[in-house]
């Protein structure tokens, strides 16, 4: 009986398998034959009337149509599976991705923000002050006196007799001195003016950083250790360096710092005018007239300043040929950044 | 400045020391070598060479074919040049060496089909000199083949040198030569002075009166009789060109010689052709018209200072002697002029007249008074060996007040202070020595200094110190490798821009950095402008009032390159004259710093998978919206619209916190437009960033989220198109019960179906409760009085039923 039952399942198993053409069908299929109580599961039922003698066997080709079924149900489910790919998993996976679009800083911003962490990590704080200043901050506080050939250094953008266009951050030293006693140490970074001829290399609008610390034991020796510090965190590690007297009216000594050219690793080529050199700021010790003017004791303190164009920086850092492709906001400039 | 090493080595010993070395020494001691041209380097290719045979080049009229001898061989050249003759010694450029005129490195080639193996080259081929009319024809006593770096004497090295304002000792050799001699501890070598006067005293035959001692200290004058005035010898001629000068006759020659020897610019008149031959040193009372030697009429301003005769004026003081008293061919008798200005006062006329010299650029940053002398007789010297004059006895020398030598304490504690590095005492004096300093008296850790007048710029201790540190070499003092950190306050004013910033990279905006120098007509877009007394052109004559013109004009310019969806932000200062006065003190104007939002193309481009959306007044008013939400502020935010009223908007707005304007933006007419060709639409906002960053953000604080569900219900109306959306809005939201948590209109349109004068808008509600989950009867009851409240108040009609 239960022989014959297992034949008949065998053939009608076949029989319905050949109409299973949805996954919806194979459902049906399976809860028909093998689900729990499915006509396989029943059979395993009946096999409790089955004379004690007989039970091996029937059971063993119960097992047997089992594991048949079984297998088959498999292939028919990979078959299904195959055919029935539903319309999402259909779609063209290689079409592009829908744009998302995150604006970007100006590169000269990037490259300040740069400079402002480096100095932030060593204590610095980050001030501010007016582009429009007055002659005062701008020269005569930095112990530029009037009608000295160093304010030729600077060709200046005037307003009044009184006030112009600050050729250079360093007004803001004074300004912060003024606000604040020893210990100061900050950075100052902004826009500053110069009324030179236009071209690759110059133009009359560029940004500056500015750098400054007073306190009572501040020495050239830190200076070089700070600045050092900044242009292997800024450049590169393995950066050589030197320090070359120069002369500016409100530090003394003072100094500018060139560093190994990195374009032509210091064997010499056109933007390092064959030098191997470039020079990235000016420094120095932070001259007693200043100091006298914003009441400091020179006695007592001492401090360095330094300041660097950025525009020249970012030149160097990311190889722009021309300084006026950082004012002319070509959108296909700024997205590279 | 250009400095020769062959001159220099006529005060300082530099054997055994390297081209190399000496221009690294310069460089690291502040005399900037920024260029430097070894001629043994570029000249070493060059041969004497003579022209042996002359034809014309068969195919070219202007050609000349040539024989040329080069000591071993005889070659063929093509000659260009009008003056090159048969039997002619010349400068033979061979195959293979680089003009330095041009760069070009010879090669052998044909020139209009005759082969040509090298070169005949002039003077300023080579840059020996300025004539290019032809080539440079030799003395016939040179020998074929010799290199011309030996038998021209190239064999120098031409520094330019960078000398910075303080150092005006070193804008000469000797000056040059001091800083090298304490570099390399060696001595410093004055040039020998022989003089031999006439009897006659010089003040039978000449006599000096200062009339302005403040910007005339000194004035010294020597008289130098009979000259002969004629061209300079070789040695002299070939010392100017080196640097730069071109010799002019003996006598200006040897002041120009002198001059960039010492550093003492010097005069020479010719003393027949002055009146009484009496110099007078005053300033002119009113201005006045003056031609200076180079034949240009000056004009001068009341105040200069002049140099006269018994009559006129003579020259301007420190700047340019005037053609009426200048050495001519039939000069005889020179009266020498060594004086001292005053430096400010020489740099004011300089500037006023526009008129830079070697002379006026010393004397505006100090010639030593105490080099008058030696300058001089240095001078009168040269002319009785050159020009063949008679010194005449005496020096005429006015020096009312003598100006001495400065002391300067130096603490060597000090220097250590400063530096951070102990450089040893002996090694301080000896510095301080080589530089021309006396050291008067030594105790304990202080030096008692004399300071010679030749260095102004060394005024106090930290000056000392700064030379200390220079020639003893920055690179000796060491990077210190370690900082201690002080923990005062740290402040950091510009983390307010840097936020501003972040967000406005989040809303997928550009930065852009303009120019804030802009032309009149762009200035007034936000206000009165501030003029530049200086501008470098018209373009750039005014500052900015508003960030507009300047994006405006990126805008039209990305757009002729093909760029049409443009957004943009700019964060800068603007300027707004405050009354029509000069700007004599900061509240005379004032600087804002300004936030630009700009936006203009589509937001959205077309895709495959979703249409375009052009950008238009509400991507702006949302975009502005959402940045304001990124900052808390305790004020209540208000919108003002206008639709017109602002002639550069076509509509817009400003957005108010409480009374406070934070900005304005909206539509860009049409008439600013057209300024920048600029055919699209243009949405903009500004804001004053200086009036947000005022008002006073609330700390944030933690609100938590309600935890009962939502219950989300839509309607829409039919009501009249006047009816804006804020004042139905207003509505809801006031009468809408606390339990209504959020209204969002989601549809909005006008049909003719609707009928003349109606629209449709429809609003999603969602109410939520704090306590417990809303049943729907609840809101049902809500929602339903909202429904009646607003059919009765605007005479609304509900859709869909």
């Amino acid at each position: 009986m239960l022989t014959e039952k297992i034949k008949t399942i065998k053939t009608e198993f076949d029989k319905d398998s050949t109409a299973v053409k949805t996954p919806k069908d194979l459902e049906e299929f399976r809860i028909k034959y093998l689900s729990r109580n499915g006509r396989i599961a029943q059979l395993f039922e009946e096999l409790k009337n089955v004379p004690k003698e007989n039970k091996p066997s029937v059971g063993k080709d119960l097992n047997e149509l089992r594991n048949i079924l079984t297998e088959k149900f498999n292939n028919l489910k990979s078959d299904i599976e195959k055919a029935n790919i539903s319309d999402e998993q259909k779609i063209d996976l290689t079409l592009p991705g829908t744009e998302r679009i995150i604006g970007s800083k100006h590169i000269i911003i990037q490259t300040l923000d740069e400079i402002k962490s480096i100095f932030k990590g060593m204590g610095f704080s980050v001030f501010e002050g007016p582009e429009l200043e007055s002659d005062y901050y701008n020269f005569e506080a930095l112990n530029f006196p009037p009608d000295h050939p160093a304010r030729d250094m600077q060709d200046t953008f005037f307003i009044s007799e009184k006030f112009l266009l600050r050729t250079h951050t360093s007004p803001v030293q004074i300004r912060v001195m003024e606000r604040f006693q020893p210990p100061v140490r900050a950075i100052m970074p902004g826009v500053v003016y110069r009324n030179e001829a236009i071209n690759a290399r110059s133009y009359c609008v560029f940004h500056q950083v500015e750098g400054l610390y007073v306190d009572t034991d501040v020495t050239f020796a830190e200076l070089k250790g700070t600045l050092v510090s900044f242009a292997k965190q800024f450049y590169m590690d393995d950066l050589k360096y030197r320090f070359r007297p120069s002369f500016f009216p409100f530090t003394e000594p003072s100094a500018e710092m060139d560093i190994t050219c990195f374009i032509c690793k210091g064997e010499g080529c056109r933007i390092c005018k064959k030098t191997g050199w470039l020079e990235i700021l000016g420094c120095g010790m932070v001259d007693p007239n200043v100091f006298s003017y914003v009441n400091y004791d020179s006695e007592k303190y001492t401090g360095y300043a330094f300041g660097m164009g950025i525009e020249r920086i970012a030149l160097l850092k990311y190889g722009i040929d021309d300084i006026r492709k950082f004012y002319e906001n070509d959108l296909r400039f700024l997205k590279q950044f | 400045m250009k400095v020769s090493l062959n001159w220099l080595k006529e005060y300082v010993n530099l054997d055994g020391i390297s081209v190399d070395e000496i221009v690294d020494k310069l460089t690291m001691c502040g005399l900037e070598v920024e260029d430097y041209i070894n001629q043994q380097e570029i000249y070493k290719d060059f041969i004497i060479a003579s022209v042996t045979k002359k034809e014309k080049h068969p195919n070219a009229d202007k050609l000349s074919l040539c024989k040329v001898n080069t000591g071993n061989e005889e070659l063929q050249v093509v000659c260009g040049a009008p003056n090159v003759a048969e039997g002619q010694k010349i400068i033979f450029a061979p195959v293979g060496s680089t003009i330095p005129s041009n760069g070009m490195k010879l090669s052998k080639i044909k020139i209009r089909g005759v082969e040509s193996n090298g070169m005949i080259c002039s003077e300023a081929e080579l840059e020996i000199g300025s004539d290019a009319s032809g080539i440079k024809v030799l003395d016939n006593n040179l020998k074929e083949g010799t290199p011309i770096t030996e038998a021209l004497g190239l064999n120098d090295v031409i520094f330019e040198i960078a000398i910075t304002p303080n150092r005006s000792d070193a804008l000469s050799h000797i000056g040059i030569a001091r800083d090298l001699s304490a570099i390399f501890n060696r001595k410093l070598i004055y040039p020998e002075i022989k003089i031999v006067e006439s009897e006659t005293p010089v003040t039978d035959v000449a006599s000096v009166e200062i009339l302005d001692k403040e910007n005339c200290p000194r004035y010294i004058a020597r008289v130098i009789k009979d000259v002969k005035i004629k061209e300079s010898p070789e040695w002299l001629k070939d010392k100017l060109i080196k640097i730069g000068l071109r010799p002019i006759n003996n006598i200006v020659d040897i002041t120009n010689f002198v001059m960039n020897e010492t550093g003492q610019p010097l005069h020479a008149f010719d003393l027949d052709r002055l009146a009484g031959k009496k110099i007078i040193v005053k300033s002119t009372s009113s201005k006045m018209k003056f031609t200076t030697l180079d034949s240009k009429v000056r004009e001068l301003p009341a105040g200069t200072l002049m140099i006269c005769d018994a009559e006129r004026e003579v020259a301007i003081a420190g700047v340019m002697g005037g053609e009426n008293s200048e050495v001519t061919s039939q000069t005889k008798n020179i009266l020498l002029e060594s004086a001292h200005f005053n430096p400010s006062h020489i740099r004011k006329v300089a500037k006023a007249l526009g008129l830079s010299t070697d002379a006026s650029y010393r004397f505006e940053r100090i010639v030593d008074p105490n080099l008058t002398e030696f300058a001089a007789n240095r001078a009168a010297s040269l002319i009785a060996e050159i020009a063949g004059g008679k010194v005449i006895k005496g020096i005429i020398d006015v020096y009312p007040e003598k100006i001495n030598e400065r002391k300067v304490l130096l603490r060597l504690s000090r220097i250590k202070k400063i530096l951070g590095y102990e450089i040893p005492s002996d090694k301080i004096k000896n510095i301080l020595t080589k530089l021309g300093l006396k050291i008067i008296s030594t105790e304990d850790d202080k030096l008692n200094l004399s300071v010679p007048t030749f260095r102004p710029d060394l005024e106090r201790e930290i000056d000392i110190i700064e030379e200390v540190a220079r020639i003893y070499g920055y690179d000796q003092i060491p990077a210190v490798p370690k900082i201690t950190i002080t923990l005062e306050k740290k402040y950091d004013e510009s983390t307010f821009t840097n936020k501003v910033r972040e967000l406005s990279t989040s809303f997928g905006l550009y930065e852009i950095l303009n120019n804030p120098l802009v032309d009149e007509g762009a200035a007034g877009f936000g206000g009165n402008p501030v003029k530049l007394l200086n501008p470098q052109s018209v373009e750039m004559s005014f500052l900015r009032t508003s960030l507009v013109p300047g994006a405006l004009t990126v805008i039209a310019n990305n757009i002729n390159r093909g760029e049409k969806n443009l957004f943009f932000f700019e964060i800068g200062n603007v300027f707004i004259k405050l009354n029509e006065k000069d700007i004599k003190t900061f509240q005379d104007f004032k600087e804002e710093k300004h936030l630009l939002f700009i936006l203009t193309g589509k937001e959205k481009e077309k895709a495959w998978n979703s249409s375009e959306k052009e950008a238009d007044f509400f991507s702006l008013k949302g975009l502005v919206d959402s940045f304001i939400m990124k900052f808390p502020l305790d004020n209540v935010l208000n919108d003002s619209y206008y639709h017109n009223g602002n002639t550069n908007f076509a509509f817009c707005y400003t957005k108010n916190a409480d009374n406070i304007s934070l900005g304005m933006g909206g539509k860009l007419g049409k008439n600013v437009l057209k300024q920048y060709d600029i055919n699209q639409d243009v949405f903009c906002f500004e804001f004053n960033l200086d009036e947000f960053q005022k008002i006073k953000q609330k700390q944030s604080r933690y609100i938590s989220p309600i935890k009962y569900p939502k219950v989300v219900r839509d309607f829409a109306f039919v009501l009249n198109k006047n009816i804006t959306y804020e004042e139905l809005l207003k509505f809801i939201q006031n009468n809408g019960s606390y339990l209504l948590q959020n209204v969002k209109l989601f549809d909005l349109f006008e049909s003719e179906s609707l009928g003349k004068d109606l629209k449709s808008m429809a609003f999603t509600l969602e109410y939520q409760a704090e306590d417990r989950t809303l049943t729907e009867e609840e809101v049902e009851k809500e929602f339903l009085r909202l429904i009646n409240l607003i059919e009765k108040n605007f005479n609304a009609k509900l859709r869909g039923n």
